[in-house]
């Protein structure tokens, strides 16, 4: 298992405590392509949060790889997100300053490798999602598909060991969104690319290998 | 930390971000810059002023003054001396009175106005070494080495001149004449040759007679109540003091022109002080300035820093991006501002100085001044940037991505 998710909860303090995560167990295998899928306020993001690093469960662990990443300092958590996590959010989330090449080859300027290398392998990820002709436009100058494909890249260039996407076609018309499914399942197929991904999207679950399906923090059995 | 991480995006948010917001941070950031360095120097020179005013017209660098007890200097050989001393401009030594000075305006006792004012003696090619009162003849001529019975004034004892004392003057012309009263009992009467305005109320309320027609008054012979003295090199009085010294005046009063400025003094102190206060008010302004410049940029990018925290990036690259901001225009006001200043404002105030009370007032914009307000500056852009990008990095990826 890639990973291993362990009675994990998550509450959310306030006058009346929201526990969004009730007591989650479940694995996933490497190479998996996984959806998480439940109605609105199910926990599917919540879940993804937790896994990916960017939120702190209330208890219970996430072992990745061998590794219980919940009691991860914050400079540990940088650098696991950084080396082995990539994410891709449902609002593209391109700096817009930063053209297509810059964007995907800042993830490795950030893990000092070398700049003719990290130009190199930018170009190559870009040229992969198809966008080869597009390496030095800003975010105001592709269509969101194509935003979204250089969010894809800038996940991958590191060579990410899981994929975190949430919601990715949610700002996508139908076609878009078709090309940037496909595109996940070429990975997942073609690299063996371990892809975990929220979606609300019934007609998403045949790209997929396996859908969670959860309901009221809890997976639906 | 990745600091090439962190000046890469910084460069990238500056060249590819809003020209206009750009031009119009720099613009602030120069303004204060000039603000800054424009207040000090003005004080700067309001000081200079005044001290030169006393120098010049007053003091010279040094006052010798005779030992305590003592009326006068009495060691001619060592005053005559004093001259030889290399690095010294000159020396003018002084007999002091406080005569009664009376002017009967209409020759009949009935409309006569009088008052005690400082009368010294000069030697009046000695004097044009120390002071520029020669330089400040409003009426009239500066006295010469042969005149018995004429009489120099200041303006204040003239009257008619604009003088702070109009009121307590004498209300005389050159061509008029004036008895004075010594404080040995001789009177003697003395025409006016001329009225200097120096622009120092303390001197323009002295008369001045030469020293030829002191000694006859005073029946003594190259003595001094006090010698000035003038140097090359302002900031050195105190080398020459021992030098003085050694010419054998081992107990006279020897003082630096600072020692006697008294109320002038405090003056000039409460100027360097207004001035330190102005600038340390000029100096939060600009730290506010670019505290809400990186604020707004930080808002408006809030997105943007979780996203480079779930990419990996740490804390303390994306403080240090918005770091390097804020260090972009502290240091692109500063260059800009010093341009203004030393190429625009002073030449333009050296050209067309400021007519205040104590005299013509520039610019002294000096290495002090520009060196204080480029670190000012630069540590307000530091700690401004750095308080709202802390912030906005301490932020959980979360809250910064979703709000």
């Amino acid at each position: 298992m890639i990973i291993e998710v362990k009675k994990l909860k998550k509450t959310y303090e306030g006058e009346v405590p929201t526990h969004a995560l009730k007591d989650i167990n479940f694995g996933v295998k490497k190479g998996e392509f996984v959806a998480l899928m439940g109605r609105s306020g199910s926990g599917k993001s919540t879940l993804l949060h937790q896994l990916g690093l960017l939120d702190t469960p209330t208890a219970g662990k996430v072992i990745m790889d061998g590794i219980d990443i919940v009691s991860f300092s914050e400079k540990e958590k940088s650098e696991f997100r950084l080396k082995k996590l990539g994410y891709v959010f449902q609002s593209y989330a391109l700096l817009p300053e930063l053209t297509a090449l810059e964007s995907v080859y800042l993830p490795l300027m950030i893990s000092n490798i070398d700049k003719g290398e990290y130009i190199k392998k930018a170009s190559k990820m870009l040229k992969k999602v198809g966008l080869g002709d597009r390496l030095h436009h800003l975010p105001k100058e592709m269509s969101g598909g194509e935003q979204q494909r250089v969010a894809i890249a800038r996940a991958l260039v590191n060579d990410p060991m899981i994929l975190f996407a949430d919601e990715p076609t949610a700002n996508l018309d139908s076609e878009s969104s078709k090309v940037i499914l496909k595109l996940f399942k070429e990975l997942n197929k073609d690299i063996g690319q371990t892809i975990i991904m929220v979606t609300h999207e019934p007609d998403d679950e045949k790209y997929v290998d396996r859908v969670i399906w959860l309901k009221d923090g809890l997976i639906k059995k | 930390m990745n600091i090439k991480a962190s000046f890469f995006l910084a460069a990238t948010s500056i060249k590819r971000g809003n020209k206009g917001t750009l031009a119009m941070t720099i613009l602030i950031m120069t303004l204060v810059y000039i603000n800054l360095v424009f207040i000090s120097s003005v004080f700067g020179g309001i000081v200079e002023a005044i001290n030169t005013q006393s120098i010049n017209n007053q003091y010279g660098n040094i006052v010798i003054e005779p030992e305590i007890d003592e009326r006068y200097i009495k060691n001619r050989k060592a005053m005559e001396l004093i001259n030889t001393i290399p690095g010294i401009v000159g020396s003018s030594a002084h007999y002091v009175d406080n005569p009664i000075i009376r002017y009967d305006n209409r020759s009949d006792g009935m409309d006569v106005k009088s008052g005690r004012w400082v009368l010294k003696s000069i030697t009046p090619s000695d004097e044009k070494t120390v002071t520029d009162i020669h330089k400040s003849m409003i009426e009239g001529a500066f006295l010469e080495e042969a005149d018995r019975y004429e009489i120099m004034i200041g303006k204040e004892v003239a009257g008619g001149h604009g003088g702070d004392l109009d009121h307590l003057s004498l209300g005389v012309s050159v061509g008029d004449k004036i008895d004075v009263n010594f404080s040995n009992g001789i009177t003697r009467e003395y025409t006016v040759k001329g009225i200097f305005s120096t622009k120092s109320t303390q001197v323009d309320q002295m008369v001045f007679v030469t020293k030829k027609e002191m000694e006859s008054v005073l029946d003594v012979h190259n003595w001094a109540s006090e010698v000035l003295v003038k140097i090359e090199k302002l900031g050195s009085e105190d080398e020459y003091i021992d030098k003085i010294r050694g010419l054998g005046l081992y107990n006279e009063d020897i003082k630096k022109w600072s020692d006697l400025m008294g109320f002038t003094s405090s003056a000039s102190s409460s100027f360097t002080m207004i001035s330190l206060i102005l600038g340390a008010i000029g100096t939060i302004v600009a730290g506010v300035t670019i505290f809400i410049i990186i604020f707004v940029s930080v808002v408006n990018n809030r997105k943007q820093i979780g996203i480079l925290k779930a990419i990996g990036m740490r804390e303390s690259t994306i403080i240090l991006y918005f770091v390097l901001q804020a260090l972009f225009y502290g240091i692109i006001g500063v260059m800009f501002g010093a341009a203004i200043i030393l190429f625009g404002i002073r030449p333009y105030f050296i050209s067309n100085p400021l007519d205040f009370p104590v005299g013509w007032v520039s610019l002294k914009v000096t290495f002090d001044i520009i060196r204080i307000s480029n670190i000012s500056l630069i540590v307000a852009a530091l700690i401004g940037g750095f308080l709202p990008a802390y912030r906005g990095a301490r932020e959980s990826i979360l809250k910064s991505i979703w709000g």
